[in-house]
């Protein structure tokens, strides 16, 4: 790599974004008048909101007390008070009879709003006749017996005004009650002294500079990253698909420059309109919000909005600090993308598709109650995110304590994205991609035609979204059945042979020559599966520990744990044979067929293998569907994948993976069985309070059994080797083809 | 001395509508120093496909391609250095001078100082664009860009000259300065491989062809050669017979279509054409 050359390409990039009108007024110009312009636009409601009014219009207001009116007028208030006499002409007979009947049937006091489906049009047409966004109608006898009568509200839930003019007549009926209440409490003799309740005082140790600092640190992240993310795709478009577009870019693949240095040069410039715009977008929001909720509080509004002042400056440096790395991850994606493009036009399509996939993580901080956790911080950009929150709020060791996993996560993230824009870039098929001439029938009947052994990269992550899709909605209308032997069984069955293997074998015989090949069914190997089956024993207490790990920091609901002890309950009556062919076997089966059978098999194809076993190993954890299965089954899943990997095919995996469900499911069974460790097994196996678990020894041991095994298979290199005369066999046919044509 | 040695180059892509698009099929050729060689063909014959490969834009499928004695594949770097390309697809940056264009590539080829911007004024006066030194690109007419960019291909003295139908969209003045470039270049000892499908400019220009078509060699040899082969002194007769013998002999044997059919088979070829 010439660092040479990303320099220059960077320089020459940088200068020819900032000759560009348009880009400069989208990254410069429009933060600086947007939020102005916003806050103008903000102010000014703000005033129409406060200047609005409501009226109120009360029938038979002259049947109401003089001595407690409700009515006063007063200049600064907001009610419209609109009086109409009971027996008003604009009041026909109808109406007047049906509020009689609602004050009668209603038993609750003054200020409710119950409406009857059959009053509900009268009254309706009688709140527009009166013209008034609430009504009030005080009963004839309400001045004689004040706590017997009750008052009719109506209103229309519907209008805004109308909720808006209810809770305004509330708070003054309110207020005119506790005055009745205590002039009647005066008279009784019994004061008004027994109505004030003990005072409760309020005492905040956060100073307004925390409060500042918290309220903000929820805001401008996210305003943060979407600017980020949006400052990113614009100057990546233009970089890519521009240049595409305007056949600059075979003059520069020409040059001495690599496609890496390329990449690396646009990469960093679009990193830096992307910090450019997110710090210039940040910094005039925030001044113009400080500068009109200083407005606001000095109009009287709440303290929170008084307690957003100015960022504190400390605060701004964190923030600065997330947007660096955040901005890294979100041009090498935005790059990656604009590259599949071949016009400006087609890359803006891509804005809105990469966007939904950001935005998730972005608003996942916002939640309230999530906070940086061991859990959180493995969590791409929403951990970056809530690190600087806590740096923000001043919680330093709580920050540094997971500084560790937020920056390999960070780091994980940035180099993957990079290494798709050049895997991109170096891809003759997307940089020289010509507008598709064929019609939607000769592309099927072409992929018929062209079937391979295998299934292609996009064939098997297709399959495996299908999968997920059909399991989402396979799972919810199996839930509702109720937990026994059977509806295990039934869901088991309808779930791994429905769901799970259907799928992957109607796509194996339709879309490839070779079935065996493309669910990777490799002759078995008797010391590779021995190897299997032993590394399934000894791994089994490192992935308890890490199951109970993970269990402790993402708690299972208390419904979750009431079923999985209902379930455990259930197998430990069932004979075993039928739990392990059940729960073991077939799932252990259908699952390695799909992930790292006919998944695998597509994926791994042109050198992919970090890519096959990366992503089968995050389908098969989110294909579990539980959280806290998702990350345990995707760890294990890296394992399986490798182990696919080496050994060329599934049988390894599926002994693997039927010997562990195994372990689990006998473990559970004899736990509740209460049953007692038999003596062959007391070294490794030990009871506490009724739960099997594994002793001290074993544990330690395992460990070191695990490793030793791993490296034999690390050792082995007779399966890449099959994989590879397979794979070269694939392209010899594709060759084959080739010459047929 | 042979600077440019392709020999059974292959080259597919992948095609939705065919699964496998064949662009160029055992295609041999040499050229040497001194020389221009053309490269003849009727749209998207695979010209461009060739001249990328030799250009290590794209890979080739099969086959062997040696610039300068470096491989395309795995000296793809020192090719770069030893080639000079211009083509239509190669465009000049709208928002950039002519000077600072030329600047820029001499850079990447990591010309020093002293030694690049001699070269450049060299160039510049050369190629008579010193009027038109600060003018960016996109108010540049087609013939000033066409100049930009031959200033580009020519700022490393490269001994491999690559033009592909860089006269195509020129006007007589600017195409006739081109040509005489490109003999002055010749004269300089370059070795200059020259794709057109105007028969006049390979008349003028060009010491040995190569015609291919629909991804093949179908003749090569001096200009006098092929005249004397085919017993057809004028050039364009003896190309459009070449083209149709071979249509002929195709439908014979059943494969693909003839001439009249010829668009609908360069739909698919011109694939890689267009970037």
């Amino acid at each position: 790599m010439n660092w040479l050359h990303v320099k220059l390409i960077f320089h020459r990039e940088v200068r020819d974004q900032l000759r560009d009108r348009r880009t400069m007024f989208t990254i410069c110009i429009l933060p600086l008048l947007l939020y102005p312009l916003m806050g103008m636009v903000m102010m000014q409601v703000a005033q129409f909101h406060r200047e609005q009014h409501v009226t109120i219009g009360v029938v038979g207001y002259e049947n109401w007390p003089t001595d407690f009116p409700l009515i006063m007028e007063d200049k600064s208030e907001k009610i419209r008070w609109k009086k109409f006499l009971a027996d008003d002409s604009m009041i026909t007979e109808f109406e007047r009879t049906d509020l009689k009947q609602a004050a009668k049937n209603n038993s609750e006091s003054v200020g409710s709003s119950r409406q009857k489906s059959t009053e509900s049009a009268a009254a309706e047409k009688l709140l527009r006749q009166l013209d008034s966004d609430v009504v009030i109608w005080v009963p004839p006898s309400f001045k004689e017996s004040l706590s017997h009568e009750s008052l009719v509200v109506l209103s229309n839930q519907r209008w805004e005004r109308s909720q808006l003019a209810v809770q305004t007549l509330n708070e003054r009926i309110g207020a005119w009650h506790s005055n009745w209440l205590r002039s009647r409490l005066m008279v009784s003799e019994l004061g008004a002294a027994i109505l004030t309740p003990p005072q409760v005082q309020h005492i905040d140790v956060s100073n307004d500079e925390m409060k500042r600092a918290i309220i903000w640190s929820k805001i401008l992240p996210f305003v943060m990253l979407v600017w980020a993310l949006t400052g990113a795709f614009y100057p990546a478009i233009d970089l890519c698909a521009g240049e595409k577009e305007r056949g600059t870019l075979e003059t520069l693949l020409c040059s001495p420059a690599r496609r890496r240095e390329v990449v690396w040069g646009k990469l960093l410039t679009v990193m830096c309109f992307s910090i450019g715009t997110a710090l210039l977008n940040l910094a005039s929001m925030h001044t113009t919000a400080s500068i009109v909720m200083s407005q606001f509080s000095g109009l009287g509004a709440g303290d929170m909005i008084a307690a957003m002042g100015p960022l504190p400056l400390k605060s701004m440096g964190w923030l600065i600090l997330l947007v660096i790395p955040i901005s890294a991850m979100f041009s090498a994606l935005a790059l990656a993308v604009a590259c599949l493009a071949r016009s400006t036009k087609e890359g803006q399509y891509y804005l809105m598709p990469l966007l939904l996939v950001g935005m998730p993580l972005v608003m996942l901080p916002m939640i309230p109650g999530v906070t940086l956790s061991p859990g959180t911080s493995v969590v791409p950009v929403t951990g970056a995110v809530l690190m600087s929150r806590a740096l923000m709020d001043g919680e330093y060791m709580h920050a540094l304590l997971h500084l560790p996993m937020v920056a390999m996560v960070t780091i994980l993230c940035c180099l993957l994205s990079v290494r798709w824009a050049v895997r991109q870039f170096e891809s003759e098929s997307v940089m020289f991609r010509d507008s598709e001439r064929s019609t939607i029938s000769q592309w099927i009947r072409n992929v018929w035609r062209q079937r391979e052994d295998t299934p292609t990269p996009n064939e098997s992550l297709f399959c495996g979204l299908l999968i997920l899709v059909c399991l989402f909605f396979g799972r919810l209308s199996l839930g509702g059945l109720p937990l026994n032997w059977l509806s295990i069984v039934q869901s088991t069955i309808a779930v791994q042979i429905g769901l799970i293997l259907a799928p992957i074998l109607i796509m194996a015989t339709m879309l490839t020559r070779s079935v065996r090949k493309s669910l990777r069914l490799n002759h078995p190997n008797a010391s590779e599966m021995a190897v299997a089956f032993l590394l399934a024993v000894s791994l089994h207490p490192t992935y308890a520990a890490f199951a109970a790990m993970v269990g402790a920091e993402y708690k299972l609901g208390d419904q979750t744990i009431d079923m999985l002890m209902q379930f455990d309950s259930i197998i430990a009556a069932t004979p075993i044979w039928c739990v392990l062919l059940i729960l073991a076997l077939i799932p252990a089966i259908c699952e390695e067929l799909a992930f790292r059978g006919f998944l695998f098999a597509g994926l791994v194809r042109n050198g992919g293998h970090v890519r096959a076993i990366l992503v089968t190993s995050l389908l098969f954890g989110l294909s579990h569907g539980v959280l806290q299965q998702t990350i345990t089954a995707s760890t294990i899943g890296l394992l399986l994948g490798w182990i696919a990997y080496r050994t060329g095919g599934v049988a390894c995996t599926i002994v693997f993976h039927c010997v562990h469900n195994s372990i689990s499911m006998l473990l559970a069974a004899h736990s509740s069985r209460n049953a007692s460790v038999p003596q062959w097994l007391t070294w490794a196996i030990e009871s506490n309070d009724g739960q099997l678990g594994y002793t001290a020894a074993w544990c330690t041991l395992s460990v070191g059994v695990s490793i030793t095994l791993i490296a034999w298979y690390a050792t082995k290199t007779k399966g890449t080797g099959k994989l590879q005369s397979s794979e070269s066999k694939s392209i010899s046919n594709s060759n084959r083809t080739l010459k047929r044509v | 001395m042979d600077l440019v040695q392709v020999q059974n180059l292959c080259k597919s892509y992948p095609d939705s509508a065919q699964g496998e698009f064949i662009a160029l099929d055992n295609v041999s050729f040499t050229a040497r120093a001194g020389e221009v060689f053309g490269l003849l063909g009727p749209n998207g014959a695979g010209k461009t496909t060739a001249l990328r490969i030799l250009a290590t834009i794209l890979q080739p499928t099969s086959g062997s391609v040696r610039v300068f004695n470096f491989d395309v594949t795995t000296q793809a770097d020192l090719v770069r250095h030893s080639i000079g390309f211009v083509s239509n697809n190669t465009a000049i940056y709208d928002r950039m001078s002519a000077w600072e264009m030329v600047e820029f590539f001499g850079r990447l080829y990591a010309l020093p100082d002293d030694h690049l911007y001699p070269r450049m004024e060299k160039l510049f006066r050369l190629l008579q664009m010193e009027d038109f030194k600060e003018c960016p690109g996109a108010k540049m007419s087609t013939g000033m860009k066409q100049k930009t960019s031959i200033a580009r291909a020519l700022i490393h003295d490269p001994p491999v000259l690559i033009f592909d139908e860089a006269s195509l969209g020129l006007d007589v003045m600017v195409a006739r300065a081109l040509q005489s470039i490109v003999m002055d270049l010749r004269d300089h000892g370059k070795c200059i491989i020259y794709s057109t499908h105007i028969m006049r400019e390979v008349e003028r220009l060009c010491d040995r062809v190569a015609i291919i078509y629909k991804g093949k060699v179908i003749d090569s040899g001096t200009l006098e050669d092929l005249a004397d082969r085919h017993s057809q002194k004028d050039f364009e007769e003896l190309f459009f017979q070449l083209l149709t013998m071979d249509d002929n002999k195709s439908r014979q044997n059943g494969t693909c279509p003839g001439l009249s059919s010829l668009s609908g088979c360069n739909e698919n070829s011109t694939r890689i054409g267009t970037l």
